[in-house]
């Protein structure tokens, strides 16, 4: 199988906002379950483990015209939660039976409460993380968040969700990052043989699919990019970060390369290689998650960093790992999280003498001349005037 | 030696340039200007290259550096793209060294750019996305008057009694000339008005961008109609602005050359840092 026929399927996936993929999974089999969740992370081996297909709800994208989702938020508030609002009342998530809302704004964290109003008999609930990165505190709430999750998701799926079939799960979403990572590291290595938009479509491809189907994907994007010949171009390898949340739309990441830039890393999806590295398979499978999630997992702006002289480390780190030469902050328009926390990262850079630009997007921004102005101006001034 | 190529394309026209460079000597190869003329510009921008290597005798394989500039980024055969900011004031300091600030003037754009010596950028600032001050505008001006483009310059030139029109908007300022014609007023004098908007609009680029003194160097399509640089002389003058506006015969190549350039310069650098790397 050639890249462009994985991207194509993989576009048709990401097109689809009436999620043909998941309904048809869940019609196969009599009693099957679909639980979407929002964006940055859910741990999607509860759902797996419970028998369900864990769906990504990213957002209506640009193709979506939203009518009534504008209706229940004030005009400066982000896009995604409207265009979901939109996506639930006109139908299209009907065939959804649980949805989680992952604890990163406050506007995600209302949705949840909105979503138990306006779907009265879809299960919601809101995926609350610790703060607190202390095994006795933030680990023990942790434990007890997760357990909760595993009871209602066993009631959901009408089975309780056991110690074995969670590991399970965890070895197939261990095997799914690892091959995550290594598409990343691909990417890094090789940027004009993994495109960032064919790499962005191939995760996206990863919300909706079952996860055995996707990791499959994944090791045949792998195979088919390498043995590829594609021309390597002078351009300027960058950093995204900022946009963990929201989606941009793809002509947006098609423009900043169009500018002469490689993205060696991004922020996209972060859901799909939260962990690090492998989650344990031994002990306490509730234990090991929790404990992945306090000293195992990416860092992000929705993410709190109880230590002030860590805070931003991991962009530089990021920039060294993958001999970046700058970083472009992306982040959605109203996005608190990315936009609060953008000062402090820039100065953490600044300080580390890494270039950075920024500007904000929606997911359904059209004017692509700016963007390009920008990331083309800021890709030149790397190239010629940097000291390296 | 490097042997690096330039291919600026534009809306109107695809420029391509062949450039020699060795130390600090550039040795000027090939330049030809291919009209788009409806037809795509990527496919033409490939067939103008072909074109322009056969003219140098040379073939794809022996250039070191294909660089691109202005829409230029989806050719498949390029090297590196630069933005074409950055290549027209790298072009304007190799037309015309004593530059500190260019004037960019496309068919749907105009552009102050204040430069330094290097042809770094220090700042610019750029019409509105109306096209009331640009080359396609004035194209179909000309068309609406029956004057070919090469006639423009001089009409205006012949003016005696020129009318403006309206600076900020394409659509008010032709029905400003569709006026014009039906009060008989003379095409020189109609262009020159033209041309008189377009300049007071550009000098106000030029005042924003701050700190230019010296030379200004047209570049762009625009850059060859002599009305408009009279005109922007003419201005320039009457706002009391201590700086010569000029143009290149080879104006319109200024992105091509800088791209040209810059591609050679990113050659050796790259070739520099990998013999670092190995080392």
């Amino acid at each position: 199988m050639s890249t462009s026929d994985i991207v194509a399927r993989c576009t048709g996936l990401f097109e689809d906002l009436n999620f043909v993929y998941a309904r048809e999974w869940k019609a196969a089999r009599p009693g099957r379950k679909v639980v979407g969740y929002m964006p940055f992370y859910v741990p999607r081996e509860l759902i797996h483990a419970a028998g369900a297909l864990p769906m990504g709800v990213l957002g209506g994208g640009d193709q979506l015209e939203v009518i009534h989702g504008d209706a229940y938020y004030q005009s400066y508030i982000c896009r995604i939660p409207r265009s979901t609002v939109e996506l639930g009342v006109t139908g299209r998530l009907d065939f959804v039976d649980g949805m989680l809302f992952p604890s990163i704004c406050d506007v995600i964290r209302n949705l949840s409460g909105m979503w138990k109003i306006m779907f009265p008999k879809t299960m919601a609930r809101y995926v609350d993380v610790p703060q607190n990165f202390r095994d006795d505190v933030g680990g023990e709430f942790y434990v007890n968040e997760l357990n909760e999750l595993r009871k209602d998701l066993g009631e959901l799926c009408g089975r309780p969700v056991d110690d074995e079939s969670l590991r399970h799960s965890i070895a197939l979403y261990n095997e799914n990052r690892r091959l995550v990572r290594e598409v990343y590291a691909f990417r890094a290595a090789a940027p004009w043989k993994a495109p960032s938009s064919e790499v962005y479509l191939l995760m996206r491809a990863g919300m909706v699919l079952a996860v055995e189907e996707h990791s499959r994907m994944l090791g045949e994007y792998l195979e088919a990019a390498l043995a590829e010949n594609r021309p390597r171009r002078d351009n300027t390898r960058i950093v995204i970060t900022g946009a963990f949340c929201e989606q941009p739309p793809l002509s947006l990441i098609k423009s900043v390369e169009l500018a002469g830039c490689y993205i060696v890393d991004d922020d996209f999806m972060l859901v799909n290689r939260w962990e690090k590295a492998n989650v344990p398979l031994e002990g306490d499978p509730i234990r090991n998650l929790a404990c992945t999630y306090l000293h195992g997992s990416m860092s992000t702006s929705a993410k709190y960093e109880p230590d002030l002289s860590k805070k931003g480390l991991y962009l530089v780190d990021s920039v060294r790992r993958n001999r970046a030469e700058g970083v472009i902050f992306m982040a959605p328009s109203f996005c608190d999280p990315a936009l609060l926390e953008r000062p402090m990262l820039q100065n953490v850079l600044a300080a580390h003498g890494v270039p950075f630009i920024a500007f904000k997007y929606a997911e359904n921004s059209g004017q692509m001349a700016p963007i390009r102005e920008q990331a083309g101006t800021f890709a030149d001034s790397i190239k010629l005037w940097s000291e390296a | 030696m490097t042997i690096t190529a330039g291919v600026d394309v534009g809306t109107g026209s695809i420029k391509t340039v062949l450039f020699e460079v060795e130390g600090g000597r550039t040795h000027w190869l090939v330049r030809r200007t291919d009209r788009v003329r409806q037809r795509d510009p990527l496919k033409l921008a490939a067939q103008a290259y072909d074109q322009a290597l056969e003219e140098a005798g040379l073939r794809r394989g022996d250039v070191h550096y294909v660089a691109t500039t202005g829409e230029g980024e989806s050719l498949d055969f390029h090297t590196g793209h630069f933005y074409s900011m950055t290549t027209h004031a790298r072009g304007a300091i190799y037309l015309e060294p004593s530059a500190r600030a260019v004037l960019d003037v496309g068919a749907l754009h105009g552009r102050a750019i204040r430069v330094d010596a290097r042809g770094k950028v220090l700042t610019y600032k750029m019409t509105s996305q109306c096209a009331s001050g640009s080359g396609q505008f004035l194209e179909n001006i000309a068309r609406y008057l029956g004057v070919g483009q090469d006639e423009i310059g001089k009409l205006s030139r012949q003016a005696d009694n020129p009318e403006k029109v309206s600076g900020i908007c394409a659509v008010l300022a032709e029905t400003d000339v569709i006026n014009m014609v039906s009060r008989n007023i003379s095409a020189p004098n109609i262009l020159k008005g033209i041309h008189l908007s377009m300049s007071d609009r550009l000098a106000k680029l030029l005042k924003t961008i701050g700190g230019i003194d010296g030379t200004v160097l047209m570049t762009g399509g625009l850059a060859l109609d002599d009305g408009l640089l009279a005109a922007m002389q003419e201005t320039m003058q009457r706002e009391k602005v201590a700086v010569q506006v000029t143009a290149h015969r080879d104006s319109i190549y200024a992105g091509a050359i800088g791209a040209a350039l810059w591609g050679a310069f990113r050659h050796e650098k790259l070739a520099r840092l990998d013999a670092l790397a190995a080392a």
